[in-house]
């Protein structure tokens, strides 16, 4: 027990501000939870957008083990998610043009395996040169990709797209939009934890020093190379996942989400959340979501009808405002990384850092638990 | 200063350590790097001095294989390392550290001295997740060296700080420290003492000779002139991009044509 109070002590209100944030997310889940028992909210509805609130978590955690740890810019998001989703919906949807109606196992790992083969494609030729190279040559990756799909109708329906996606487990005892809120919860998990275990790691310090000074790194003998390439291509395969996700979330694909708007919203989503944080990414990218969707209903409330004015389309603007308000009130984003991110089974005992011993106490194996978050 | 003038270095030390053939470097119409052929004797600290654009720091950076020469060799122990990237030479024992060190972003000094030793297994995701225990069997070493180190260089107050809080003297210090814990065979300190106030560069002169004399080789290049005359021997001035001369630092300060190159010998 004293394990979970030390844990929420470090981990969800290290200072006044983080506890303000966590306070207004928790209000707004229980503004949910009777939104859905007053019926108000369609509980449908409500977990639709979990699963697409899990999405963007999962493709913001990806873009962060790039950006966030590493530098790395990445401005083709969009492609490394259109390759997850097509190789899904390819692989999987009867009525694809491949025709081959294959278990969804077969389209999440073609996606892991095809975006992780494009990433190493295109980080040979940029990741050895300066970060410049690799934030033009990933813009026109983006393009390059949905190009392809796009005109290449034989293989990928072009801008038919791609429907009859079938649903994720659907022999569990629960509704689709439960089952795929419940899937996405988990691949979070999964990914948030392994994430954890290399952001303090020995690794992701190196990734972290690259970042400020990759020149240092080099000197001291780090193959920058090699962990960018790795932090490249981890991120990248991320995003597919997700992408591969959203084929059986949404059940129907076509190349009109793969704009650069979307790779944008996932660099947004990083930076209001704080550069760097496994958390950040999460919670924000539930805020841009929060915001892109809910702007939907902005219309229907009474004293905005009769305004005369269509609101929802402005929510760009609304996005772009709150990350001005941000940037000018907590400059590292909502939930920034902490200061120190140590191996957490070696702070124990050699005085490291103000850690609880909670986490430390949990030593070795690949199912560390407690210990902070970040 | 006509050709003649340029005596070269001393090529027939016993233990060499580090040792350059001929390096040549040229930037465009502009030779940076002129034929340089030095060699660094194990057990000493042998400082490069020279007036500025006299391309000590072009010749860091080629030895440590930041730029790429346009002729020449280095070797390292006696190993042709001219063909290797920087972080290999690192590994070969040749490390460096930088004028001006930039601030490691969102980390304590803790977690920036730990980015030194090398390599580490937690650099391996694989051992993350199948080896933990012998991660961190190895970090805990790693911090407890980092704690020792610190406190030998008399920071240890300074363990939990963000790097980013550290004054450039200190920052100085956390640099050589850590640079110490890769265990190279020879440190290149690029200026260890510009922009630090006088008692702080007195410690790092202090903390320097210590490790010299157990048995860690420098080569340093640095303008504070009491300071290298004090520290090193033997010196190796640098003029034009080519060796002036080398001696011990009291034949340099009697040298004419090292006064002469500083005190803008610019006619031919």
């Amino acid at each position: 027990m004293s394990a979970v109070t030390s844990w929420v002590r470090e981990t969800l209100v290290r200072d006044a501000t983080e506890r303000r944030i966590f306070a207004a997310l928790g209000l707004i889940t229980v503004l949910l939870v009777v939104g859905v028992l007053t019926g108000v909210v369609g509980l449908r509805f409500l977990l639709f957008q979990i699963a697409l609130v899990g999405m963007y978590a999962l493709l913001s955690l990806g873009l962060n083990v790039q950006w966030g740890y590493a530098g790395l810019i990445n401005f083709s998001v969009a492609a490394f998610w259109g390759i997850g989703a097509y190789c899904a919906a390819l692989l999987t949807a009867p009525n694809s043009p491949l025709g081959l109606g294959l278990h969804p196992v077969f389209g999440f790992l073609a996606a892991i395996v095809v975006s992780a083969f494009v990433a190493v494609l295109i980080g040979i030729p940029t990741l050895r040169l300066r970060e410049d190279y690799l934030a033009i040559a990933s813009l026109g990756l983006a393009e390059v990709i949905r190009a392809i799909i796009l005109n290449e109708r034989q293989w990928t329906a072009g801008s038919s797209g791609i429907s009859g996606i079938p649903n994720l487990m659907s022999w569990l005892p629960l509704t689709d939009s439960a089952t795929t809120a419940a899937i996405v919860v988990f691949l979070i998990a999964v990914v948030y934890l392994f994430l954890r275990r290399v952001h303090r790691s020995p690794w992701g310090r190196v990734l972290r020093t690259i970042r400020s000074d990759e020149n240092l790194a080099k000197a001291l003998g780090k193959n920058t190379y090699r962990f960018k390439m790795q932090a490249f291509v981890l991120g990248s395969v991320i995003m597919a996942v997700a992408g591969a996700f959203y084929a059986h979330l949404n059940l129907y694909i076509d190349p009109s989400d793969l704009v650069p708007l979307t790779t944008f919203y996932i660099w947004i989503a990083v930076i209001l959340g704080g550069t760097g944080s496994n958390r950040g990414a999460v919670v924000g990218a539930a805020v841009v979501i929060a915001i892109r969707e809910g702007t939907r209903f902005l219309n229907d409330i009474g004293f905005i009808q009769t305004l005369g004015v269509d609101l929802a389309p402005l929510r760009l603007l609304f996005v772009g405002g709150l990350i001005i308000l941000i940037m000018r009130f907590r400059q590292d984003g909502l939930l920034p990384p902490k200061d120190e991110l140590i191996w957490p089974a070696a702070r124990d005992g050699s005085g490291a850092g103000g850690a609880s011993p909670s986490g430390a106490a949990s030593d070795g194996g690949a199912s560390s638990n407690g210990g902070d978050d970040r | 200063m006509n050709d003649d003038a340029y005596e070269g270095a001393r090529l027939d030390k016993d233990d060499v350590v580090l040792k350059t053939t001929g390096l040549e470097k040229a930037f465009g119409g502009l030779v940076a790097t002129d034929d340089v052929s030095i060699e660094v004797e194990r057990g000493t600290i042998t400082g490069m001095i020279g007036p500025n654009g006299a391309g000590k720091s072009t010749l860091f950076n080629l030895i440590s294989g930041f730029y790429e020469n346009d002729a020449g060799r280095v070797t390292v122990n006696g190993e042709d390392v001219t063909d290797l990237e920087p972080h290999e030479r690192a590994r070969k024992g040749l490390v460096r550290t930088f004028q001006t060190p930039r601030r490691l972003e969102g980390m304590s000094v803790r977690e920036a001295m730990l980015v030194g030793p090398g390599p580490q297994k937690g650099e391996s995701i694989f051992s993350l997740f199948f080896s933990g225990s012998d991660v961190t069997e190895e970090e805990r070493a790693n911090i407890e060296q980092t704690r020792e180190l610190l406190e030998r260089f008399e920071i240890g107050h300074l363990i939990d700080q963000p790097s980013t809080d550290l004054s450039g003297g200190q920052m100085k210090l956390v640099e050589l420290a850590r640079a110490f814990t890769t265990n190279p065979d020879i440190l290149l300190l690029d200026e260890p003492v510009a922009g630090v106030n006088p008692t702080l560069a007195n410690d790092i002169k202090r903390f320097i000779r210590e490790l010299n004399e157990e048995g860690q080789t420098f080569l340093i290049i640095e303008h504070d002139m009491p300071f290298i005359m004090d520290l090193a021997d033997p010196i190796i001035v640098l003029d034009q991009g080519k060796v002036l001369m080398e001696g011990s630092p009291d034949e340099v300060r009697s040298d004419d044509r090292v006064i002469e190159a500083y005190l803008g010998g610019a006619g031919p």
